[in-house]
């Protein structure tokens, strides 16, 4: 296989375009929506032009375009580039959001690791502690929200998995981690109700109750309280909902639905 | 090769294991820290009300490989304390306390990038439209 | 770098601040660093934190800072920076490779010390891909502005070669033997394509590790590497490796004895765990395997937290090793969590299936190494390292399991040829294209496209499996395939069929499979092979046998049946067996609806063993047997079995048994007995890094029983010697067979030659 041929040296001229002129043709070529051509502009005012007034906006844009492009890694690395030369200038907030929305685009499904929930979590932390004026706080809040929720649905995900196998201690552990860390998300109600399933299958009937009152104190009206309630009034002997027969569960497996 | 990889049946213990002249040194009255200290951190406490130990253990067999392991026994030592944080009492709760029933299927929906068949190939699609107001106001775009 | 003077030290205002000596860097990014405005009062200590600020940013060689009258003077020089890292001359190594490897990157900041060390940092890179003798020189272009371009002019030079690798000491294992121990290879024609002749210092010390864990499980637990060197020729640019070793003495097992502090588990009942049989050779493998056999026995009657430790003292005078276990109470600590990172495409619960262990249970060592290995055996992932992390008390811990996971999916293409069968016509070159998905969607399930066909022969299948069907550990999965065979065209056979099978493991050897089958076998004749229909005469011009005949006008045939499988495996290596079993029983009861009604019983067993350790001569026994019986109509006369170069080598495949009055189309017979008996042997001539072992081999076989046929029906024994050539070839293994029939009947079809790529057990 041929390497890259390489570059002739003596015609190598470098062509210096002001700064200014080769920014604005990056702005249009945004505007216009040729992205790729975009970038291209911003990173020769950065090349050209290192450490100038141009160079700081063109580094924001660039990350900016980047993360319009999809490529996440690129913008973020860039964007996080631009927080540590210039923390203090207007636009860190919008870089460090940019950050968080790099990471916050590529959150998994909870069955995969979440680190860029975490990451997300992080990043967006910063954005509302060190710019709490910013306007972008707003969404950074938001998204937060969704990465701790996706954290709290892979602590669930795990509960389930232990809770099938009737292996309660490690079920109990994971939602009383959800109860406990992560009582500001949607899992919440779900996570009581499980531990009221897990206590009552392990006979710690006292410990049922408490959890599901608790739940009906705080959700008196989520079906998953009804379904705890329903639990606890009949010991467990009438089906709470039919889940079809052992052929659809297998189908259900095979499709991985 | 060892005989042990013929027996097809396998045995686990699982969760706590219980050391009965440790149970001895915590009666009726001795402290939190003295149970922690006997007994070792507990599985699970109470997750609300007053301070409770839960010691849980569970054994299981495996007849053959492929087939689930079974719960042939679960033994829970609950560790009540009083208001003072002194053993109130212990009691034991064992496999037949277990109620068996079924587990509700309907879960909370999550989000995040699940990679169906089609996402495995193309990989990295691009980006949506990003929040208003870009990094200059209203040159920016948006 | 010289730190600022100020004149007075108490605060001080001044009216302007005036920046010289930037040539690049803007101005006002500087003002904004200094952080000191025009109008507001500052000190000292403000100055030198301004100057700490502008040097944080590395984009300065020096700064000075002084007040003159009513303005702030603040002097910079700026470092210059790059603006693009050129690599000239490089082919083998590319350029993203060598730009990762060195410091100076675009709009990073230019030293000469960031220069040389990049020079290293290159001809590092080079000599990791085997190329010592490659020259680096760097050098930088100006263009102004304080911008410059760095230039790394590199000659690569030829591939540094391994002469050889020679070994000092060893007595008990021939050189040949140790060679095929390392990894480091001596250069052949081949190892542009193996790579494995590349010097390098870590591989070095990988194979002296190697080394003591082959002696150590040959007895000498003396054994000692003194010392390993490579010498570098540089006129020939060519290394010469050579170990050193002290081999001592060879060891046997003295008695070995099981102590247990622990009370309740009394040693006798222990026994049959041990695998280090006193009198036998001393092996750290069978101490190591009777640690976890002990383990895992003891942790099952309830002692979670068992340890086993072993202690040996030599017996020098009878060169015995006396082994004791000793079985006790490891610590009570338990796992708090099990965090799975890493796995950006295989879901959690394909990992955490594997562990036995879960959440709140006792932390015990070999629990963890056997999930471990099970995570190994899923060829999933490229790393799998678990490491324990303190956890919230001090007897909880955290298990984390990092992956790295690796491409499971796999596109390819491959060539095969077989020895083309007179008899029947199969055969020859035939080419195949497969996808393949081994973590489909990350689920751990399997799925494969394939589809092949040759001159005569098309081949598509579709396969898929589930390992863990409804949670449990048995491998469920189905499979589509459609055969057309041409069989030398006097007829053509077209089969579709689909089964669907149940894998269940009894213990990690023995494994059992249910499986129902269905096929649709449809025949064929050759339109020249037809009868004139206007004659009356049956001319049957190609001279095919009444009962083929019968079979393809009574075509297409329905079979479906069910299938039990048994399956156990103790081979120690798939790819290269030195030892173990590999034995196969099988039931097939056809007769759930379809025209085929059969009970089929096939049965193989191949025992690999070692022969001669020091001329690594490996041993094959291997025997077989089938025998088909009808249980509602005549069998069909595709039911019978027929010979292949697994039942018999030296005859053509249907080449031998029942045959036809044509004298030249076999139809298969009811029953089938072979046997075989092999020795591998390394060739003396030919380098080990080639892979290639040489064979001599004795078969025989009986084939017989079969209503429909008229001759040869009875039980007759064939039987044939040979050689052949095994190759490891990078395409996978590959054999050549000859064989001379020395005992056969007069109607059977000879084939001395045979070829193909296959692993044979």
């Amino acid at each position: 296989c041929a390497g890259e041929k390489d570059i002739d040296l003596t015609s190598y001229v470098q062509d210096i375009e002001p700064a200014d002129t080769l920014y604005n043709q990056g702005l249009a070529n945004l505007e216009a929506g040729r992205i790729k051509e975009a970038i291209a502009k911003f990173e020769a005012v950065d090349r050209q032009h290192p450490y100038s007034e141009y160079a700081r906006k063109s580094m924001v844009m660039t990350a900016f375009a980047n993360y319009r492009r999809g490529n996440y890694e690129d913008s973020i690395n860039t964007a996080k580039r631009y927080v540590a030369l210039y923390p203090s200038s207007e636009d860190a907030a919008y870089a460090q959001y940019i950050v968080g929305l790099g990471y916050y685009r590529q959150i998994r499904d909870v069955t995969q690791d979440q680190a860029e929930a975490r990451r997300t979590v992080e990043a967006m932390d910063e954005v509302i502690t060190r710019w709490p004026d910013s306007s972008y706080v707003e969404d950074a809040k938001a998204k937060k929200r969704f990465a701790r929720d996706q954290l709290a649905g892979k602590e669930m995900q795990i509960g389930r998995y232990y809770l099938e196998r009737r292996e309660y201690v490690a079920a109990a552990k994971r939602f009383r981690n959800v109860v406990e860390v992560y009582s500001d998300t949607r899992h919440v109600e779900e996570a009581l109700a499980r531990l009221t399933e897990t206590y009552y299958a392990m006979g710690l009937a006292s410990e049922a109750q408490t959890a599901a009152a608790v739940l009906g104190h705080n959700y008196p009206d989520s079906q998953w309280y009804r379904d705890s309630y329903k639990l606890l009034q009949t010991g467990g002997l009438e089906p709470r909902e039919n889940k079809g027969s052992w052929i659809s569960k297998a189908g259900a497996v095979l499709l991985g639905t | 090769c060892t005989t042990a990889s013929l027996t097809p049946s396998e045995t686990l213990t699982q969760g706590y294991v219980i050391d009965e002249q440790a149970l001895e040194l915590v009666p009726v009255g001795s402290s939190r820290e003295q149970v922690l200290l006997a007994l070792g951190s507990p599985s699970t406490t109470a997750t609300f009300d007053t301070e409770v130990f839960y010691y849980i253990s569970q054994k299981r067999v495996r007849p053959v490989a492929f087939m689930n392991p079974k719960i042939v026994d679960q033994q829970v030592m609950a560790v009540y304390f009083n208001d003072e944080g002194r053993v109130d009492n212990i009691a034991h709760y064992g496999l037949k306390d277990g109620k068996v029933f079924d587990f509700v299927s309907r879960t909370t929906p999550t989000g995040g990038k699940d990679q169906s068949f089609v996402g495995q190939l193309f990989s990295g699609l691009s980006g949506g439209k990003p929040p208003a107001g870009g990094p200059f106001g209203n040159s920016g775009p948006n | 770098v010289q730190f600022a003077t100020v004149a007075s030290a108490e605060a001080a205002v001044v009216r302007s601040i005036e920046v010289r000596g930037n040539r690049r860097v803007d101005t006002a990014t500087i003002r904004e660093y200094v952080g000191i405005e025009p109008g507001k009062s500052f000190d000292p200590a403000d100055i030198n934190e301004a100057v700490k600020t502008l040097f944080g940013t590395g984009l300065f060689s020096d700064v000075r800072i002084n007040q003159v009258g009513s303005t702030l003077v603040v002097e910079v020089d700026e470092y210059a920076i790059v603006n693009a890292v050129i690599f000239q001359g490089n082919k083998k190594v590319k350029d993203a490779d060598l730009a990762s490897a060195v410091q100076l990157k675009p709009r990073s900041t230019y030293s000469q010390a960031a220069l040389d060390a990049d020079i290293e940092a290159v001809r590092q890179a080079y000599s990791r891909v085997g190329r010592e003798d490659a020259t680096v020189s760097g050098r930088i272009m100006d263009l102004g502005e304080n911008r410059v371009n760095v230039v790394f002019e590199i000659i690569e030079g030829g591939r540094t070669k391994i002469t050889g690798v020679t070994f000092v000491g060893n007595n008990a294992f021939s050189d040949g033997r140790l060679r095929d121990v390392i990894s480091t290879k001596q250069s052949n024609i081949l190892s542009f394509l193996f790579r494995n002749d590349v010097y390098s210092e870590d591989r070095l010390r990988a194979d002296e590790e190697a080394l003591r864990r082959f002696y150590y499980n040959r007895g000498y637990a003396d054994f000692r590497v003194i010392s390993s060197s490579a010498e570098l020729d540089e006129a020939q640019n060519q290394y010469s490796v050579t170990f050193t070793v002290e081999e001592g003495e060879r060891y046997t097992f003295g008695d070995i004895s099981i102590e247990s502090t622990l009370e309740g588990v009394d040693a006798q009942s222990l026994n049959p765990q041990i695998d280090t049989r006193s009198g036998s050779v001393y092996s750290a493998d069978n101490v190591e395997d009777t640690i976890i056999a002990l383990t895992e026995e003891v942790v099952g009657r309830g002692y979670a937290f068992a340890q086993v430790t072993p202690r040996g003292n030599r017996n020098f005078e009878s060169r015995t090793i006396d082994v004791a276990y000793s079985i006790d109470q490891g610590p009570r600590t338990y796992i708090e969590r099990i965090e799975i990172r890493g796995n950006d495409r295989t879901r959690d619960y394909v990992i955490r299936r594997e562990f036995d262990v879960s959440e709140g249970d006792a932390f015990n060592q070999v629990m963890i190494q056997r999930a471990k290995r099970r995570l190994d055996r899923l060829d999933y992932f490229q790393t799998v390292n678990i490491s324990t992390v303190p956890g919230s008390q001090p007897d909880q811990v955290y298990l984390i399991i990092d992956v790295v996971e690796k491409p499971t999916g796999e596109f390819s293409v491959g060539a095969g040829y077989s020895t083309k069968s007179e008899a029947t016509g199969t055969g020859g070159v035939s080419i195949e294209g497969s996808v393949s998905e081994r973590n489909f969607l990350g689920r751990g399930q399997y799925i494969k496209v394939s589809a092949g066909g040759g001159k005569n022969s098309r081949d598509y299948s579709l396969s898929f499996t589930e390992p863990y069907f409804l949670g449990r550990r048995i491998a469920a999965g189905f499979d589509v395939y459609r055969q057309t065979r041409a069989y030398n065209d006097r007829y053509s056979s077209d089969t579709t069929g689909a089964t669907i099978r149940l894998g269940l493991p009894i213990t990690d050897s023995l494994t059992s499979q249910i499986a129902y089958n269905y096929s649709r076998e449809e025949y064929e004749l050759d339109d020249k092979c037809v009868d004139d229909p206007t004659t009356v005469v049956i001319e049957n011009p190609c001279n095919i046998a009444p009962q083929i005949l019968d079979a393809i006008v009574q075509s297409p045939w329905v079979k479906s049946s069910v299938s039990w499988t048994l399956l156990y495996n103790t081979l120690d290596d798939p790819k290269n067996p030195r030892d173990g079993l590999y034995s196969t029983f099988s039931v097939e009861y056809a007769g759930l609806g379809g025209d085929a009604e059969f009970v089929k019983l096939t049965g193989r067993g191949s025992y690999y063993h070692t022969l001669l350790e020091e001329q690594d001569v490996v041993g094959l026994v291997s025997i077989g047997a089938g025998h088909v019986v009808q249980t509602g109509g005549p069998l069909r006369l595709f039911d019978y079995f027929q010979n292949d170069t697994r039942m018999i080598r030296g005859f053509e495949s249907s080449g031998i048994g029942p045959v036809a009055t044509n004298g030249t189309d076999h139809l298969g017979g009811e029953t089938y007995i072979n046997a075989s008996a092999e020795a591998q042997f390394p060739l003396p001539a030919v380098p080990e890094s080639l892979g290639i072992k040489g064979a001599v081999f004795a078969d025989a076989a009986t084939l017989f029983g079969n209503d429909l046929a008229p001759l040869g029906t009875d039980m007759e024994w064939r039987a044939s010697v040979g050689a052949s050539l095994l190759w490891q070839s990078p395409f996978g293994p590959i054999r050549f067979d000859y064989a001379v029939p020395v005992v056969k009947e007069p109607t059977d079809q000879v084939q001395h030659f045979n070829f193909g790529v296959s692993t044979r057990f």
